[in-house]
């Protein structure tokens, strides 16, 4: 192997006794000692380092480096934020692949662009030849950058060692961060070759390249060959150029559409102009449309695409096998082997990774259009012909932080044991029913931040007729806004909602509310619609324009479902074509308090987007929004941007206590009425629209989104039960308000004190809501929260702002509203503390002691319990 | 590396264990470890004639599946079931985990195999 070329690491792959083979030019490890399929196996339930510094590093900078790069590579680079990356194709005219490639965006004006090993000289030329045409320039930096993969499940903690660094990247797939590591510059990717939801990819200076893999080995990562980086992005279903890109088994070039990823990375934004490869790509992508669509009448310009393969019958696919549908040739396999996995044990949350190895024979193969999934296939394997199917993925990694096998066929059965006749179902139902009241309303201590238990009166109040009726109306202009019903028997409900739009009016001092939305979800959903139809009332003939920018909190930061793009804004928002991403920008936040929104560099992020609607309110809160120096910056800038409040959590809070939105500066509050408010579950718009106000018609329309445009039956049982719950709050908020937040602050200072990590900011006590977060250890949040319900604790698992999402939880969040109602004060919420840390922190069994101290306080407070009220609810109860 | 003493062994890294007209066949250690982690075996059927140098089995590590030759002719009279169950086993001892044993059609062709001595010097080269 004399004239290969050998990376930096050459020395550590020969002193950790690596196997060594040519690899495109480069003397590179197959393998070490433990072999390929440890290797896989310690990456996929551990971490693996991976030597890819025979990658070619280049990098490319000058005025028209982005025109440059929207030419010569098939994604958009506007998308292409500060400190993310983006996967890419460069490509030919032909819309093949020369390369897959991926372009990282460290700093403001230089991208740095990755290339495959052995297409680098190849890859360099063509980028040469094309930026003659630009005022752009081109480095290779290959020799005096080193790279370095580093995968898997403890990467995250290995990393957070060796740069004795707390903050790594935002925990979102390709972002980018610039660490230092002894006083040099380490720049850090969230990318990766493997699948792993955690995994990283490290540049470091060439002179501590050999010393920075030493130090992640005695982190405890395992140095990982070709071997297993090449079974381990074929279980990940990544392509390989000269496999699934490039050109095929016959030497055909392979269309990039037909490599699933092309979906990612080819970008038609006009803004990339006339790019290589672009007329070519376009007509593909009309083939891989009808290919998705099952439009499968002529599928000349696209013929075959990439899938998943898994093999059923006994046999191994290698590359070149064909593929066989009921005896007709269908495709060829383009990469394919055995990989090993860990079997797991037990369903969803509760599935534990077991030290049982098995082995699976998988593959991809670039097969006919007309091939559906779950088709059962042949593969020719030496003459015979084996068994197989096509299948959607053989891995999937939503479930951080591990990446975890899909095996073909396997399906998850529930079953509950259930009686056998119905009479016995019937009498069960009622019996379990009445146990788990008596578990979760006297035995255990509730401190779910969104859960609220009801008074009698309101939870009677909610069954009682009308709970079974309809009441639909509408205002109507011909009678003055007077609301018009559609159906008899309506007049107590009537009234009932007429004195449910009065109190809340009172308790959030505003001109108008809506009750008849049924969730907090569902009045986000009505406001977005609302807002949509009023940005497009004046031309109707063409189709209406979505909303954007918007401006939210991050979910992971704390921001809900309801103000997301996968929520409720889904079908509202934008896309922006510039970048074709939805029209969203979030608060940052403050740099050492991650829950707090940094109000200066909000001011500056609503300059340069000027949101059309700002949305406050999240559902991981510890602090108040800044309504009021958000409102007074808008003003100032004279910028439209519709203020609004989603105060799921907080609604039961609004006043003196907490924050009076509307006196700060919304317009629009939303809400969900049964987190720290008293119930019922239900949703409220409200509105500081004055009838003389010029956005007045906005508040109809959100009327009229509420219905008829969300709800026909608006659960008037419900509605009942919401009317005597606000009368409870508005009656007794002063009291309640007051001792949840005080409680909140009590119960967050006793668990710092018992030894738990609070989070939040200890000069405020740690909170300003309702709400507590305690860190208790990466990924082990859902155990966390196990633990504690078998012991009568019902709290909820917490993905912090650092992690990557609900699975990978590393803390829990807790609200005291609930057990403030019952009646808990200083002694309990010390108490409870204490056995808090008695299971997280000792993994005691205090069952019994929380069980004692529920049962002490089994009577809601801040409700209506003197005589009279008893007396008539047993009345009530007797009409049943 | 093992090498056993008293076994055959041919240029393709198979070794030949001989008893009267029955040869037991597997493959070397050398070829065990090059090969990596063992995934998949095929064998023949019992009764099956082979000719010298035919193919009469594969084995498949992840990185490729290699054909196992018979290094002298005959007919299968016993297959390592095993094997097919338990691939790993080649990596564990590729000397006590046989393949095939077959009844040879011409016992000198041993004549033209290795013995341990020349069989670690090709191993060396």
């Amino acid at each position: 192997m004399g004239n290969l070329k050998r990376t930096l690491f050459y020395d550590n792959h020969v002193k950790a006794g690596a196997t060594l083979v040519d690899f495109g030019g480069w003397e590179m490890p197959i393998q070490y000692p433990a072999g390929i399929v440890d290797e896989h196996i310690h990456t996929r339930i551990k971490s693996g380092i991976f030597d890819v510094s025979h990658m070619g590093r280049f990098i490319v900078s000058g005025k028209e480096a982005t025109a440059f790069l929207q030419h010569v590579l098939t994604n958009n680079v506007l998308a292409l934020d500060l400190l993310q990356a983006q996967y890419t194709m460069i490509q030919n005219s032909n819309g093949g692949a020369l390369d897959d490639a991926y372009l990282y965006r460290f700093y403001e004006d230089e991208f740095l662009l990755v290339v495959n090993a052995a297409n680098a000289e190849k890859d360099w030329e063509h980028l040469n030849t094309e930026i003659k045409y630009f005022d752009a320039k081109i480095v290779d930096r290959s020799a005096e950058i080193a790279m370095i993969s580093l995968q898997g499940p403890d990467s995250k903690t290995i990393l957070k060692k060796l740069t004795g660094s707390e903050n790594l990247t935002e925990p979102l797939k390709n972002a980018l961060a610039i660490l230092d590591y002894q006083g040099e510059t380490l720049l850090i990717a969230r990318t990766g070759y493997t699948g792993e939801p955690l995994g990283f990819e490290l540049f470091t200076k060439a002179s501590q390249a050999a010393e920075i893999w030493e130090k992640l080995l005695e982190l405890g990562a395992m140095a990982i060959g070709l071997g297993a980086r090449d079974t381990l992005r074929l279980e990940a279903g990544l392509p390989l150029y000269g496999h699934e890109l490039g050109l095929d088994n016959d030497g055909n070039e392979i269309p990039i559409f037909s490599c699933p990823l092309a979906k990612f990375a080819v970008s038609f934004a006009e803004v990339k102009g006339d790019y290589i490869g672009r007329a070519a790509l376009a007509k593909q992508y009309i083939g891989f449309k009808k290919i998705m669509e099952r439009d499968l009448s002529d599928l000349s310009e696209l013929a075959r695409i990439v899938r998943p393969i898994a093999l059923t019958g006994r046999g191994i696919a290698r590359a070149g096998c064909q593929v066989f549908k009921a005896g007709k040739a269908v495709g060829v396999i383009t990469s394919a082997t055995m990989v090993p996995y860990l079997k797991a044990e037990g369903y969803g949350l509760d599935s534990k990774i077991t030290d049982e190895k098995a082995m699976r024979a998988i593959g991809l193969a670039l097969i006919d259009g007309d091939v559906e999934l779950n088709d059962l296939v042949d593969v020719e394997i030496r003459g015979k012909m084996v068994a197989a199917v096509i299948a959607p993925y053989h891995m999937k990694s939503d479930a951080p932080p591990f990446a975890r096998p899909i095996i073909y066929g396997v399906e998850i059965e529930r079953q509950f044991d259930s009686a056998p006749d119905y009479q016995t179902k019937a009498l069960n139902l009622l019996e379990r029913s009445f146990d788990n009241t008596i578990l979760r309303q006297h035995q255990t201590i509730n401190l779910i931040p969104s859960e609220q238990s009801h008074s009698a009166a309101v939870r009677l109040l909610s069954v009682m007729d009308p709970s079974f009726r309809y009441a639909e109306h509408k205002k109507t202009k011909s009678f003055y806004d007077y609301d018009v019903f559609y159906y008899q028997g309506t007049a107590f409900i009537d009234e009932i909602e007429y004195l449910l739009m009065e109190e809340m009016k009172k308790y959030l001092h505003c001109a108008e509310v809506e009750t008849r939305v049924i969730s907090g979800q569902m009045a986000n959903v009505a406001v977005f619609s609302a807002l949509m139809d009023y940005k497009n009332r004046v031309n109707r003939k063409v189709d209406a324009k979505r909303l954007g920018y918007v401006m939210n909190n991050h979910i992971i930061r704390g921001g809900h479902l309801s103000a997301q793009p996968m929520g409720a804004l889904h079908d509202y928002i934008a896309i922006d074509p510039q970048t074709e991403k939805t029209a969203i920008v979030n608060f940052p936040v403050e740099k050492d308090n991650p829950f707090k929104i940094d109000v200066e560099e909000t001011k500056k992020v609503i300059a340069q987007y000027q949101p059309e609607l700002i949305i406050f309110g999240k559902s991981m809160v510890l602090h108040k929004e800044p309504v009021r120096e958000i409102r007074n910056f808008v003003d100032a800038q004279k910028l439209n941007s519709i203020i609004m409040y989603d105060m799921a959590h907080v609604l039961g809070l609004v006043g003196d206590y907490f924050q009076d939105p509307f006196a700060e500066g919304a317009e629009l509050v939303t809400g969900s009425t049964h987190k720290t408010f008293f119930g019922t579950q239900r949703g409220i718009i409200a509105g500081n629209y004055d009838k003389d106000d010029y956005k007045y018609g906005l508040w109809e329309t959100i009327e009229t989104r509420a219905f008829p445009g969300s709800v026909s039956n608006h659960h008037l049982g419900t509605m009942l039960g919401l009317l005597m719950a606000s009368y409870e709050m508005n009656y007794f908020k002063d009291e309640y308000q007051k001792n949840v937040i005080h409680n909140a602050k009590y119960f967050a200072k006793c668990l710092a004190d018992a030894g738990l990590d609070v989070a939040g900011d200890p000069a405020i006590s740690y909170t300003e809501t309702h709400q507590v977060v305690v860190r208790v250890g990466y990924g082990i949040g859902p155990q966390v929260a196990n633990r504690l319900e078998a012991n009568n604790i019902i709290i909820n698992y917490q993905a912090t702002p650092e992690e990557e999402g609900f699975t990978a939880s590393g803390a829990i969040r807790i609200g005291v509203a609930e057990m403030t109602r019952f009646g808990f004060g200083n002694k309990e919420f010390a108490e409870t503390a204490g056995l808090m840390a008695d299971v997280i922190l000792r993994n005691k069994d205090v069952k019994e002691d929380v069980t004692k101290l529920r049962g002490n306080f089994t009577n809601l407070k801040y409700c209506f319990d003197d005589e009279a009220i008893t007396a008539q609810l047993e009345k009530l109860k007797s009409t049943l | 590396m093992k090498i056993i003493e008293g076994l055959k062994y041919s240029k393709d890294h198979e070794w030949v264990k001989v008893e009267g007209n029955l040869a037991t066949i597997g493959i070397t250690d050398y070829a065990q470890h090059s090969l990596g982690d063992i995934v998949f075996v095929e064998l023949p059927e019992i009764g099956d004639a082979i000719g010298k140098e035919e193919t009469f089995g594969v084995v498949e590590s992840v990185k490729a599946a290699s054909d196992i030759y018979l290094p002298i002719s005959g007919t299968v009279v016993k297959i390592n079931e095993a094997l097919v169950d338990e691939p790993e086993l080649l990596n564990t001892d590729a000397f006590e985990n046989w393949m095939i044993g077959v009844e040879m059609d011409d016992p000198t062709e041993l004549d033209a195999l290795m013995d341990a001595t020349a069989y670690e010097t090709i191993c060396h080269e």
